[in-house]
């Protein structure tokens, strides 16, 4: 027997479309991906409301208990394809098929890597994505920040908790919408952050591990920074894949493209989270869990037409 | 044959460090986790040994894995998932 719904991600959007699937009595399956999304790697949460300061993890664990405790099954793996099957979907996790009547694309967006020559080579070594699992292995050393949005400077002030130095690199004259409290919080960082605006990495060096990078103008008379490290936070794009291979429209930005209630073109195929652009740059676990929710709501309200 | 130690490398923020870390506690498998971000010399080892600035890193024997690698780690210590 088919699932009503195959959700594809785990993190607050996924959860929180298993959560009300399960308590709308639809057969639900959660496919995990990479647990927690965005959200289990943000370090404490401050604005998510009823849970002040929880750490995202534990967050996302609360989120899954609670889409099993609704009924949602929950299985680790990647989704590596997905096809038509009459009024039905297949996907495909490793080796195994599982059948849906509907799917909800939540699967998130993949960090944005620089795109420089050497950046796959020095990847964990020196050149990271994630300052909660990574940062506090820089403990008395000299980083840069890659970045000039909220989660860099979020990033920032997590990683001066450790880092001797940081030198934190800006594309744009300006930061990109800050959060006024983490603002505030960047600002009392003082002389322990170096701010370069209108800057770019142009150049990662190192054989087996970072050694400096090469800067696109000048800094103290040099475009050459030796650090220890760099962290990159310059946002994410869409895992879209898989949607576009079942005929799913993108919208101009790449994201997926969904109407008010999450459908997408293809009927039956919903989307949620940070794989769309319905609230545009802001991305917060609670828009997340928002269009996890409606989208689930409109999968619910999809089978059961089928049904009558 | 006795199961090898089991030595994680890990920072106190680290999720897969702690998706890791639960995964073992799930099959009871007993180890020793390793805090790199206060612990300045396993860190040095850590970074030596892997060639990773990057956590978990885990040691299982002699075996060198990085990252949660569930299979790899599930293969190395006999656990049928």
């Amino acid at each position: 027997m088919p699932y009503d719904v195959i959700i594809v991600g785990s993190g607050a959007a996924g959860l929180s479309a298993g959560i009300y699937a399960g308590r709308y009595l639809m057969k639900t399956l959660v496919i995990r991906g990479n647990f927690g999304g965005e959200t289990a790697t943000a370090g404490q949460i401050w604005n998510y409301p009823g849970a002040p300061g929880m750490d995202g993890y534990d967050l996302m664990k609360n989120f899954e208990k609670q889409a099993k405790d609704a009924g949602a099954e929950v299985i680790d793996g990647k989704v590596t394809g997905a096809t038509k099957d009459g009024h039905c979907y297949n996907v495909t996790v490793g080796e195994k098929t599982y059948h849906a009547k509907t799917l909800i694309f939540a699967q998130g967006a993949e960090r944005r890597h620089l795109g420089l020559p050497n950046e796959e080579n020095l990847t964990s070594k020196g050149v990271h994505y994630c300052v909660t699992c990574d940062g506090p292995v820089y403990t008395g050393k000299t980083i840069a920040m890659v970045g000039g949005g909220d989660a860099s400077i979020k990033g920032i002030i997590d990683l001066a908790k450790y880092a001797e130095k940081i030198y934190f690199i800006v594309r744009t004259p300006a930061l990109t919408r800050p959060e006024p409290v983490n603002l505030e919080d960047f600002g009392k960082l003082g002389d322990k952050v170096e701010t370069l605006f209108e800057t770019e990495v142009e150049e990662l060096v190192g054989e087996s591990k970072l050694e400096k990078i090469v800067l696109s103008k000048e800094f103290k008379g040099s475009n050459e920074l030796v650090v220890d490290g760099v962290f990159v936070e310059i946002g994410a794009k869409p895992d879209v894949v898989v949607p576009i291979s079942l005929g799913v429209i993108l919208d101009k930005l790449g994201y997926i493209g969904v109407n008010n209630l999450m459908e997408t073109n293809v009927p039956g195929i919903f989307a949620a989270g940070d794989t769309v652009n319905h609230f545009g740059p802001f991305k917060q676990t609670i828009t997340a869990s928002a269009l996890g929710a409606v989208a689930a709501t409109s999968a619910y309200n999809y089978v059961k037409k089928l049904k009558s | 044959m006795d199961k090898p130690k089991v030595k994680i490398y890990s920072t106190p923020t680290c999720v897969w460090c702690r998706a890791t870390k639960e995964f073992l506690d799930e099959h009871k498998i007993g180890y020793e986790d390793i805090n790199v971000a206060s612990d300045a010399t396993a860190r040095e080892y850590m970074s030596k040994r892997s060639g990773q600035m990057g956590v978990p890193v885990i040691e299982i024997g002699n075996e060198i894995i990085i990252g949660f690698d569930k299979a790899r780690i599930s293969e190395l210590l006999g656990i049928r998932t």
